[in-house]
């Protein structure tokens, strides 16, 4: 009897040692890719010059290539891999669906839609290129409302809908559904406010100003800090809400954080960023295989820096460092988040309905 | 006075069903009733009559549609939900299908009532879980993943959650439905001890009539319109049990409370000898559709006292031999003439 507790306590705490030693490894890359990030680019610049432009000040060209294009764009690239990622693990979670993240299910749409309603509904003035001060807020305020919106819808259908692979289908039927109203607002729309949308669409990490800069900063800040407040709800909803409310849950309660909580995150990266795909949903699983847990005080930081490190590399990439050429953001994420997504679907006899 | 401070629960004239808008469907008559300190109690009754929506309500997971529930003396509504889970937990024949869940972790959650806002487990939780792991026997088990459990097991781990959360009133709704029979009997002896040495209340329902007449102190047998409650020997007694079944289809033994198939048809047969043997002679004759006479008939069974391992058909001036009890029954049913 001894010797079981005593084997026990030596695997916890080697458990507990591994525990550590992953997050030091993903913190470490954290800060290796934003440096890279930083360092590569479709400008060829030498390290030493990079680093002249940070502390010297000096060479006024690169100067302004370093500090206002790739660092702005390098931290704009870790706030999306952040939120993304951790909006997936809570909805993952909530929804009890392994295929669950806010590009599949349509909630990029709804806040495609919000944006959509500000700049074709009211003015091309408002769009992310030209605007500053409140308009940032407008816009990114559109966008929690589009995104909150889908996600109710999904809340009540998967709250019906057991089957985690009709929620996921109806989730595209969804975000097809709101393409088409997206597109009937194109048809109709001026050239100009058309225009800025398109533009808006296309996705890019690089576009923002500071001062959307700042709004994406304080408002995926303000999901982290309600997300780490969720952690022991989300382990209590891991066993179904009925358990849940019986350890004392209030189901309710956490569901609206939650729901807020993923609005917020999901919604400030597509207002300034546009839809960009699957990182989601593929983060949280590749934290799920590096930790094997399903305790989220150790899943959320975990996303939050794995989550970090994929957009990095995904933006590493999408510069094709070396050559002139820069490949939209979306493409890159979406070749290293579906062959994760595959994989979980072909897995799913092992993982028959649990995640 | 004595059983007024035993007496943790206690229901006044609860109405309980759903509500869907503004109509409410009330599933049963008031239920006025109470459960002591270490009470085994089964909840017995058809599919569908209201078992597990009684339960949910007693686990405050569903509203009551009127009357009370008390816990210790105390209102229902007046308790927060943690406060609540402190004192009432609950499982039922829903799966956690959760990967990369470790027992332990399972077990853990358990004490989502006492701990802080981020779920800290400290030293005082940690033995708690311990000792609830140990009444399970799933020590062995605490860093195995759930999904690799069986059904059994995976049960006993539920079980060791609900002690983890330091409940004293356990409410379990067909805790050892759709588990083998082994797992089953191992989860009714847990719930046996946890009342009796461990001073747990259980509130349980079950299909198993046998099992909660055998184990429990007390049994709610719920009716198309009422509630009985009483020991399961008081119902019997009373006959009870009788409306649960359709009594031309099956016969309910109130000696023994055993069932059996309403199909002598076959006629009736004699059996002359005595003991275990005859006991379960008298059970395949009558499985096979044969009523056990009182009187000596033509043809009639002799069973051969000491050890041999026989029957014998006496049929008028001759004697079959049979040597088991299967054998027997072919011989029966072979004979042409209706007996």
């Amino acid at each position: 009897m001894k010797k079981i507790i005593q084997n026990e306590l030596t695997e916890e705490i080697k458990s507990g040692r591994n525990v550590r030693l992953i997050f030091f490894g993903l913190a470490l890359m954290v800060v290796l890719f934003l440096i890279l990030d930083i360092f590569l680019g479709s400008v060829n610049i030498r390290p030493t010059d990079v680093l002249r432009a940070v502390f010297n000040h000096s060479n006024s060209n690169l100067e302004t290539i370093i500090i206002k294009f790739r660092f702005p764009k390098a931290i704009t690239a870790l706030t999306v891999g952040v939120a993304l990622s951790l909006s997936g693990l809570q909805m993952q979670t909530v929804f009890r669906n392994p295929m669950a993240g806010p590009y599949v299910l349509g909630i990029s749409s709804g806040a495609s839609l919000g944006v959509a309603f500000v700049i074709m509904g009211f003015s091309a003035n408002i769009s992310p290129d030209n605007i500053s001060g409140l308009g940032n807020w407008i816009l990114v305020a559109a966008s929690w409302v589009g995104a909150g919106a889908v996600m109710l819808l999904i809340m009540i259908i998967s709250s019906r809908v057991k089957d985690v692979i009709t929620v996921l289908i109806l989730g595209i039927m969804l975000s097809s559904g709101i393409s088409a109203i997206v597109m009937i607002m194109q048809y109709f729309s001026s050239e100009s406010m058309l225009k800025s949308y398109i533009l808006w669409t296309m996705g890019s990490l690089g576009n923002l100003t500071s001062g959307q800069l700042n709004v994406l900063l304080i408002s995926v800040a303000t999901g982290v800090i309600l997300s780490l407040f969720s952690s022991k709800m989300l382990n209590a909803l891991l066993l179904g809400e009925n358990y849940a409310g019986s350890i004392g849950l209030n189901v309710k309660f956490a569901r609206t954080i939650i729901f807020v909580c993923t609005s917020i995150l999901a919604g400030s990266v597509t207002a300034f960023c546009g839809p960009i795909g699957f990182i989601g949903i593929a983060v949280p699983h590749i934290v799920r295989i590096l930790f094997r847990t399903s305790d989220h005080r150790i899943l959320i930081p975990g996303t939050i820096l794995t989550g970090g490190a994929v957009m990095l590399i995904s933006d590493i990439i999408s510069q094709l460092p070396g050559s002139k050429s820069v490949l939209p953001v979306n493409a890159v994420t979406s070749l290293i988040g579906i062959p994760v997504v595959i994989w979980i679907i072909l897995g799913n006899r092992k993982y028959s309905g649990t995640f | 006075m004595m059983e007024n401070i035993k007496e943790i629960l206690n229901l006044d004239s609860l109405k309980i069903g759903y509500q869907s808008g503004k109509s409410k469907k009330v599933l049963l008559p008031p239920i006025t009733s109470s459960a002591g300190r270490g009470e085994l109690i089964a909840v017995i009754g058809r599919n569908g009559v209201g078992k597990s929506t009684l339960l949910r309500t007693l686990t405050g997971l569903q509203l009551p549609l009127g009357g009370n529930i008390f816990y210790y003396g105390k209102k229902i509504s007046g308790y927060s939900k943690m406060e609540l889970a402190q004192k009432v937990g609950f499982i039922s024949t829903e799966v956690v299908k959760v990967s990369n869940m470790k027992v332990y972790d399972l077990v853990a959650l358990g004490r989502f009532p006492h701990t802080n806002w981020i779920g800290k487990i400290e030293s005082d939780d940690r033995s708690k879980i311990n000792d609830a792991l140990a009444k399970t026997s799933m020590q062995t088990f605490s860093m195995k993943f759930v999904s690799r459990l069986s059904d059994g097991e995976r049960q006993k781990v539920m079980i060791a959650r609900l002690l983890a959360q330091d409940a004293s009133i356990m409410i379990m709704d067909e805790p050892t439905a759709f588990i083998d029979i082994t797992g089953k009997y191992e989860i009714l002896q847990l719930m046996h001890t946890l009342t009796h040495t461990s001073d747990k209340t259980i509130i349980f329902s079950t299909h198993d009539l046998q099992m909660a007449i055998n184990q429990s102190d007390k049994v709610w047998l719920i009716l198309e319109n009422e509630l009985i409650e009483g020991a399961p020997e008081d119902l019997m007694i009373a006959g009870a049990f009788d409306h649960l079944f359709d009594s031309s289809v099956v016969d309910f033994n109130s000696e023994d409370g055993t069932f059996s198939f309403r199909n002598n048809t076959k006629g009736s047969i004699y059996i002359e000898g005595k003991g275990h043997k005859r006991h379960w002679t008298e059970k395949a004759i009558s499985r096979a559709g044969f009523h056990v006479s009182k009187e000596k008939t033509n043809p009639y069974i002799i069973i051969p006292s000491g050890n041999n391992n026989f029957w014998k058909l006496s049929v008028g001036s001759y004697t079959y031999e049979c040597t088991s009890l299967y054998e027997l029954i072919k011989c029966l049913d072979r004979m042409p003439q209706s007996i």
